[in-house]
């Protein structure tokens, strides 16, 4: 692709430098027919050299641009270089344009015998202007196109990234949402709507607030354990709706606690784990219980499910990985995560975290 | 009005409610039982003779899909999920259809309706096997050969043949004994497909079947093969 992109530059650049050193070549050429002793031999030299010459001059510079890499400077850099250059060019033009038709006017011209410096002295003035007029035209158009495509290329990467971001966040969105978890919620509650209707209008209630807590999108990373632990109590007691008799839990916390900061939906990730393996994947279910206290001036998180940690860690979930990451990135290795066997039926996972 | 016998495997009881409320509406189908579990479903299946089960695919300890593997003859099956992962491997393995909870009641309709239009009558029965990552049903009637192998039974059928975790006697229990025959200790032959039969060495019958296949039967078995072909 970039190849490609490279040689579609290359022949539009030609033909432009075609196009226009033609049509200013055909300008002069015109513009002599009219003098006396006009030969169409003669302007046809002229025009084919001055094509020639012009472009030969002019892909200098770009070979040097490209060399010393100005294309990618910004327009306030660019000025610091491209004002000399055009002196330079304008030079260069004006001693190879004398030459050209000092040399013209001597074979052509029998009766023309001027020297070299008294012909350049006599033009220079005039050609030196019109040259500085070429080159800055033809200097302006070169970096205004390389500008603009370079505009084209950053907008385009600008919009990929965005595209890439809003894409990472539709993902962690589902992630939260966790279908299963919501049609099989909204499943139950169709079912209660006969059985129980007051059941029922809980659930609802219970799973708006869930929802709404895994669709918070706002800046806030740390919120009160208070908070979280809320969010706790209602997914579990819609999960029990749900399971019945085959999920037992109990939240623990003291007091005195409940206004240290946590990651958001830290120990809901750890909760919704527990479910999954500890009652979801057992025919008979099991217990899971959620303790939060201080231990050695470090916030404890623990949770603990019925289960066998060798099946729980072959798969374990994104959810998870994911809060072992954000734990890592927020506390820079102050936190830690650990998932054991702490009795041959239960599985514990713990966090600790600094309280600040 | 024949009956459907019918069983709701799912392992939360609001869903099971669910699928008997939307039976309702068809007397036809009959619920013979609910269960929570694929061990106790099929224990179910297997004591009764059933038509049609509707079965979650996500349960504890062993899915949907695993239940059918234990199965010798899976009856038809109408997956219900709760979010679409398992949809598509549902298709692949050709339910009569697969349901998202929470079930609409025209979608449901729509569901028995595909059920009564398939046949699920005699020479329909199926087994549910898994041949790498995807599962296929196979009508016992196209099954042409079983073969022995180690705690496996090769089950040879179209170009294609898939193991199922099964031994010889166990098989030859279970199948129809007029189609299925134990020609050796290792072979069992469904006798639709033999082409040819050809007196061998010592009493010993060859079959050739219509696929090709050349095969010896045993001394013992030749005898009864003989007497069953000869009526």
């Amino acid at each position: 692709m970039k190849q490609l992109g490279k040689g579609n530059h290359n022949s539009l650049y030609w033909k432009c430098q075609l196009i226009g050193w033609s049509i200013a070549s055909l300008y002069w050429l015109l513009s002599g027919v009219t003098f006396p002793g006009f030969s169409w031999s003669f302007a046809i030299l002229q025009f084919i050299t001055d094509v020639v010459i012009y472009i030969l001059l002019t892909d200098l510079y770009r070979r040097l641009a490209i060399k010393c890499n100005l294309i990618s400077l910004s327009p306030s850099g660019l000025l610091k270089w491209v004002i000399p250059a055009m002196f330079i060019l304008a030079l260069l033009y004006t001693g190879v344009t004398t030459l050209k038709l000092y040399l013209f006017k001597s074979w052509f011209d029998p009766q023309f015998t001027q020297t070299y410096t008294g012909y350049f002295r006599q033009n220079a003035e005039l050609i030196f202007v019109g040259g500085a007029r070429l080159m800055s035209i033809w200097l302006l158009a070169y970096h205004l196109y390389h500008y603009a495509q370079r505009e084209i290329i950053v907008s385009r990467e600008n919009a990929k990234l965005e595209l890439i971001s809003r894409e990472t966040q539709l993902n962690n969105l589902s992630n939260q949402l966790n279908p299963h978890f919501l049609f099989n919620s909204l499943n139950s509650i169709k079912a209660l709507i006969d059985e129980s209707p007051v059941s029922a209008r809980r659930a609802v209630d219970l799973l708006s607030d869930v929802l709404r807590a895994g669709l918070y999108n706002g800046s806030a990373h740390l919120i009160p354990i208070e908070e979280e632990l809320d969010i706790v109590r209602d997914y579990l007691e819609l999960e029990k709706m749900r399971f019945e008799e085959r999920l037992c839990y109990k939240i623990e916390s003291s007091g005195d606690l409940l206004n240290v900061s946590v990651p958001r939906l830290c120990i809901q990730t750890l909760t919704e784990n527990a479910v999954k393996h500890g009652i979801a994947k057992r025919k008979g279910g099991g217990a899971i219980s959620v303790c939060v206290k201080s231990k050695a001036g470090n916030l404890e998180i623990a949770v603990q499910n019925s289960g066998v940690l060798d099946e729980q860690l072959q798969n374990i979930g994104l959810g998870l990985k994911n809060l072992r990451e954000r734990l890592f990135l927020k506390y820079q290795g102050r936190a830690s995560f650990s998932i054991v066997q702490e009795t041959p039926g239960d599985v514990l996972t713990v966090i600790n975290i600094p309280i600040t | 009005m024949k009956i459907i016998k019918t069983i709701i495997v799912d392992d939360e009881r609001n869903a099971r409610e669910e699928i008997k409320k939307l039976i309702r509406d068809y007397p036809e189908f009959e619920i013979v039982g609910e269960a929570k579990n694929a061990d106790d479903a099929k224990e179910m299946i297997e004591q009764n003779e059933i038509d049609l089960i509707f079965l979650d695919i996500q349960m504890p300890e062993k899915s949907g899909f695993e239940l059918l593997e234990l199965l010798n003859h899976v009856p038809q099956v109408i997956f219900i999920t709760a979010y679409d992962q398992y949809a598509l491997k549902a298709f692949e393995v050709s339910a009569i259809d697969y349901l998202m909870k929470p079930v609409r009641v025209e979608r449901f309709a729509r569901a028995i309706d595909r059920f009564k239009s398939t046949d699920f009558g005699k020479g329909n029965e199926r087994v549910f096997v898994k041949d790498g990552q995807r599962y296929h049903f196979i009508i016992w009637s196209k099954i042409y050969l079983i073969e022995s192998m180690d705690n496996y039974a090769r089950l040879y059928f179209d170009e294609k043949n898939v193991f199922l975790k099964s031994s010889l006697n166990q098989l030859e229990q279970k199948l129809d004994n007029t189609v299925f025959f134990r020609i050796n200790r290792a072979q069992i032959v469904n006798l639709n497909f033999i082409k040819e039969v050809n007196s061998g060495e010592g009493g010993r019958l060859k079959l050739i079947l219509n696929m090709g296949n050349s095969l010896e039967v045993s001394e013992r078995q030749s005898v009864k093969l003989k007497k069953l072909l000869s009526n």
